[in-house]
């Protein structure tokens, strides 16, 4: 590819850093607004999985005279579990979309919502089969 | 308090909104933090890991919120805003560390 015909009007933009170079690489700078509401979701994710990680680790206390052992703890597990995943999915969506935009491609969509959705339907079932049976 | 300057000229008030955002999550980690304290007696010391990284998180939030209000608003002046890698895989690497120590604990104690 050759830039030759077409001379670049603009400096040289200045440098972005290593990281954020070899992460995000070609493409041009998004409108910053962008950038900014991309961040805003990433933090909102991770807000949802502390409050998972939060319950995953309160649920073996409060819970201990409700539900058996291997019941709570397989609870607390799938939270904790479901805390990570959507910690490093939403830093996983942050970068796809951040690249997309840099290339002005469409958006990916989120696999961190049907996850969280799923996960939580099955939490509930678990909780609700048990009590039901108890 | 008044700037004899604007820091920016956007409406939508980006920056504040982003540095908010930072804000509240700094606030969930502290939450977080204090949680994890309450079930001391319940999971023994091995909880005061949580607690160390969440509260450390909430404090390098806090201590980087100027930096990242004022790369933000610079860069609306400036129509353009460098994403902010870091505070983001920093953040991330700290909630995935937070899950794993969280069911080591759940497991062992």
């Amino acid at each position: 590819m050759t830039n030759s015909e077409r001379a670049p009007r603009k400096p040289a933009p200045p440098s972005r850093g290593k990281i954020a170079e070899r992460l995000l690489p070609g493409g041009e700078e998004p409108d910053p607004r962008f950038t900014l509401a991309n961040e805003r979701t990433f933090l909102a994710w991770i807000r949802t999985s502390l409050a998972l990680l939060a319950g995953g680790i309160a649920i073996e206390a409060f819970t201990s005279d409700l539900f058996l052992e291997p019941v709570r703890k397989g609870l607390a597990v799938v939270l904790l579990l479901l805390g990570m995943l959507l910690s490093a999915g939403a830093a996983v969506r942050w970068l796809r979309v951040e690249r997309s935009m840099r290339n002005k491609a469409p958006l990916p969509l989120p696999l961190i919502v049907p996850l969280l959705a799923g996960a939580g339907a099955l939490a509930a079932a678990v909780v609700l089969v048990f009590i039901l049976w108890r | 308090m008044a700037y004899s300057q604007r820091p920016h000229g956007d409406p939508g008030l980006q920056p504040e909104r982003t540095s908010l955002a930072w804000g509240r999550t700094m606030m969930a980690l502290v939450t977080v933090s204090a949680i994890f304290l309450r079930w001391l007696p319940v999971h023994g010391l091995p909880i005061l890991l949580l607690f160390a990284v969440s509260s450390a998180a909430a404090l390098a939030i806090y201590l980087t919120q100027r930096r990242r209000y004022g790369a933000s608003s610079r860069g609306i002046h400036e129509e353009r805003v460098d994403a902010d890698v870091r505070s983001v895989l920093w953040t991330a690497f700290a909630a995935v560390m937070l899950g794993g120590l969280g069911i080591g604990v759940v497991l062992v104690g």
